[in-house]
């Protein structure tokens, strides 16, 4: 593949393209779904395609082909394009500098799950779907799915940078129905890996694990009472500070983003309580999102998007740090070779404060805790929601029934700093997708957290 | 190779698009790919493979892939056979050369003047993303049962999501957009869609919580409805008990002024095709009318299994060789007044274009809990500012039977043919 990659660049300099990068792929890709307990989908495949993607004249021109035979005229046609979308451009697009990596990037692992069999992908979906159904009587419908990929990506730039990455992912994902009378209810649970095998579906995303959460939601669900509607203070769990971070400030620290929103010429600027940090870190091991290198050849790195309050950096790929004057932070990620690289998260979280657990409910005669979330979503004046699929009321300083679904909002600029406590527990990360356009795998988290009235609204239905 | 049935899809994709970032085109794209997606079944066994290499020896490594999936998997006793030949339907306008044809300049010229156009109609409207694209596809599907067809389509975008500064931030994003078979888009509607907004939108105004009218933009229902009515209506839903529908196709579901029709055959619709991804015809599926449920959306392997027709509603994952049920054109029938007589006689209420969250609804309850961004404020007939962080909560089959009008001229947007819809005595939540 190298070979090919090289080649091909070679043809971009006779084209005379400031900057060309090529991303090829090759791989394993398997997609499995069993609808109550009859598999509806075992999909594998063997997937090869290169990305080209050309800065010439300064505007960007973008090829992706699954024909491997031809790169030299994909090349051609990128640069072409380029140069069509460059004629209408005031000032051309420029990249910062950075240096080029040789460099080998492998991911090892127990187990290759393209070389487990079927059989026993199977029978992990056939038990996690039984664990379902013999927790409670009221599950109605169970439905398991489970991708897996183990591959490598190729990189190579007209700068000299050549890098090799290993691809692995499984992750697992059950959706299950409740129904008891007219009540309906449902939930689901994720979990991912991107730096162990299918080994981490056998320590810990085990069918007995993601089936207990899981149907253990439903049961919440069907037994819920309604929400009430409006601002109460609450304590937001780790599941859903971590979309928080994700949904409420990440979106908006992307520079792409950063400059059309309510964040934009605030770096430098306090943006929360006192005391609050939030992260992006992508040299973390084996967190879900987070690789040595982006797309763009860049290390990733971390990044301190709030210190202590005040808007610290943004999330660049090598377009926007030369645009904002920034540093190159390691986000240009792609899908695959069907995208080009956007600016994204990897690893997003709150750091963690001073507080005890308990001291977080202290004083709260009448709120929510909010312990799961199901999806979220940014909007540029700085809007955001999660939905809630599990949450308690908070009654007199103690966590008391479950509600049903609701979604969580707020306005982050304002949000940020109704936060009146953090606690200095550890956290688990999660692991989950984003769509901007393209599909990320990704992880957040973060301690609990306290909002004061004001900070959230609930839209319950109460 | 050991198959007792087999069907193949094969489609193949030409994409030339234009991007647009904070006000300039950034780049211009162009995707190609070759998708050719297998079934294969050993009696009662079903495995599926993929390959995006179109070659003899490729498919047949992916058939080979898709048979040992099949051993290996378990038997489906409820399967029954693969669908058989039927008369396609004829729909004109499908195909067009001229977006077959395309070139770069084409699509960088369409951007350039909706952006053009766009900052010239309204002070400080800043186009922060979008673009065109065209796309042209050739599709081809044939199975053991008989069933070999093939067919082709284009079609053309361009759409642009505009902010713009204000005294305490930005503005919600405004996105529009126009879809069209071919290279005459409407950009006037969609710059003037924009600018309306925005020019509204630069002026903040409070929201109140309580029970309110609320004007629903098909881009924030159609949201709704996808992610809750839609997935209610599927059949495959119904008969694992997935859905609050179950059993009540001919009661009353909704306010008699609603009428949704599933079109897979609507020559104005973005998701029309001649043939489902199972070979079976597409057509016209009556879903509600006049706020009765009149029928589920089936395929073929539900629908035999149930003891129904097959509507059409096949989609294949090609990557994924998933095969389910999917909503295709959902159509909703217009009313007599426009809009704008619509909101000029209301006394207080919200415009809500657009939805965040709705993906997070309960889909089996039809519960949804969604803020409204943009929303805007109503008063006395006129469209007073953004309301920032309006929530909207309640269940899609109440809001369905508070629909009290429905406006008179549709809006195509991505799966969805439809006008506004007025809401009466929604649940609003207001911030603070």
């Amino acid at each position: 593949m190298f070979d090919l990659l090289e080649r091909a660049a070679e043809r971009s300099r006779e084209l005379g393209a400031s900057y060309v990068e090529l991303r090829g792929e090759e791989g394993f890709v398997e997609y499995l779904q069993m609808d109550d307990g009859r598999m509806n989908a075992l999909t594998q495949r063997i997937e090869r395609g290169v990305a080209i993607r050309a800065l010439a004249d300064g505007a960007w021109g973008f090829v992706s082909t699954g024909d491997l035979s031809s790169l030299g005229g994909a090349v051609e046609d990128a640069c072409s394009m380029a140069r069509a979308a460059a004629r209408t451009r005031r000032e051309p697009i420029e990249l910062t500098e950075v240096e080029a990596h040789e460099d080998k990037v492998e991911v090892k692992v127990d187990r290759d799950p393209r070389h487990v069999p079927i059989e026993e992908k199977i029978g992990y979906m056939a038990k996690m779907t039984k664990v379902i159904r013999d927790y409670d009587p009221r599950v109605t419908a169970v439905t398991v799915r489970v991708r897996t990929a183990s591959g490598r990506k190729y990189l190579v730039t007209s700068e000299g940078t050549r890098i090799q990455s290993d691809v692995m992912l499984v992750w697992g994902y059950p959706w299950v129905t409740g129904k008891e009378g007219d009540r309906l209810s449902a939930a689901r649970h994720e979990e991912a890996s991107t730096s162990q095998g299918w080994e981490y579906m056998e320590s810990f995303a085990t069918p007995e694990y993601m089936g207990s959460e899981v149907a253990r939601r439903v049961k919440l669900q069907l037994e819920g009472a309604p929400a009430r509607a409006g601002s109460f203070p609450c304590v937001l769990g780790p599941r859903v500070v971590g979309v928080l971070a994700h949904e409420a400030l990440g979106h908006l620290a992307e520079a792409d983003l950063t400059v059309s929103s309510a964040f934009n010429g605030k770096l430098g600027e306090v943006v929360s309580a006192p005391g609050v940090t939030m992260i992006d870190d992508g040299t973390l091991p084996g967190l879900v999102g987070n690789e040595r290198y982006d797309d763009e050849g860049v290390p990733a790195s971390r990044v301190e998007l709030i210190k202590d309050s005040v808007l610290t950096e943004l999330l660049t790929n090598r377009e926007y740090a030369a645009k904002l004057g920034l540093r190159p932070t390691g986000n240009a990620r792609a899908e695959s070779y069907l995208h080009p690289p956007i600016i994204r998260m990897r690893a997003t979280f709150f750091e963690r404060g001073d507080h005890t657990d308990e001291e977080l409910f202290e004083g709260i005669d009448f709120g929510y805790y909010c312990a799961d979330m199901r999806g979220g979503q940014a909007q540029m004046n700085a809007s955001f929601q999660v939905g809630i699929q599990e949450a308690y009321e908070i009654v007199d300083g103690e966590i008391g029934g479950p509600v049903t679904d609701l979604s969580i909002s707020g306005i982050a600029t304002d949000s940020l700093f109704k936060i009146e406590a953090v606690s200095r527990e550890d956290f688990p990360f999660g692991a989950g997708r984003c769509g901007k356009g393209q599909e990320a795998f990704m992880s957040d988290g973060g301690p609990k957290i306290r909002f004061g009235k004001g900070g959230i609204t609930f839209g319950g239905r109460a | 190779m050991g198959a007792t049935a087999v069907e193949a899809q094969a489609r193949s994709a030409s994409n030339v698009g234009a991007d647009i970032e904070q006000g300039q085109v950034s780049a211009v794209n162009r995707r190609a790919s070759d998708n050719i997606a297998i079934r294969a079944f050993i009696g009662r066994r079903m495995g599926s493979a993929f390959t995006n290499i179109a070659t003899r020896k490729a498919v047949e490594e992916a058939l080979g892939l898709a048979l040992s999936s099949a051993r290996a998997t378990t038997e489906d006793k409820d399967w029954v056979a693969l669908p058989e030949p039927k008369v396609y339907p004829e729909i004109r306008g499908l195909w067009n050369e001229d977006l077959a044809a395309v070139e770069p300049a084409k699509v960088v010229e369409i951007s350039g003047e909706l952006m053009a156009r766009a900052v010239e109609g309204e002070p400080g409207l800043i186009p922060a993303l979008g673009g065109s694209e065209v796309a042209a596809y050739r599709s081809a599907f044939a199975n053991s049962g008989g069933i070999a067809h093939a067919e082709r389509g284009s079609v053309a975008f361009a759409g642009l999501g505009a902010i713009a500064k204000t005294e305490g931030g930005v503005t919600p994003m405004v996105f529009s957009y126009e879809v069209d078979r071919t290279l005459e888009l409407d950009l006037d509607r969609v710059v003037s869609d924009l600018t309306e907004s925005i020019r509204v939108c630069k002026r903040t105004a409070e929201g109140e919580s309580g029970k309110s009218t609320v004007v629903m933009h098909p881009e924030a229902y159609g949201e709704i409805l996808y992610y809750t009515l839609q997935q209610s209506i599927r059949g495959d839903n119904v008969a694992r008990g997935k859905s609050k529908l179950e059993g009540k196709v001919g009661e009353k579901i909704a306010s008699e002024l609603v009428t949704i029709v599933d079109d897979g055959v609507n020559p104005r619709g973005a998701a029309t095709f001649i043939s489902d991804d199972e070979g079976v015809p597409r057509q016209r599926t009556p879903v509600i009318e006049g706020g009765v449920l009149r029928s589920f959306l089936w395929d073929s392997y539900w629908g035999n299994r149930m003891g129904k027709e097959s509507t059409g509603n096949a989609s294949r994952r090609m990557r994924q060789g998933l095969v389910e049920l999917s909503p295709t054109n959902t159509v909703v029938e217009p009313g007599r007044r426009e809009i704008g007589d619509i909101v000029s006689e209301m006394e207080t209420g919200y415009l809500i274009r657009g939805v965040q969250g709705a993906h997070s609804s309960n889909p089996e309850s039809g519960d949804f809990s969604v803020v409204g961004n943009p929303a805007m404020l109503i008063e006395g007939g006129e469209l007073v500012g953004a309301v920032h962080g309006l929530m909207v909560s309640g269940n899609v089959y109440e809001l369905l039977g508070q629909a009290v009008e429905v406006a008179r001229t549709p809006i195509t947007i991505q799966g969805l043919i439809g006008p506004e819809i007025v809401f009466e005595d929604v649940n609003v939540i207001s911030r603070g």
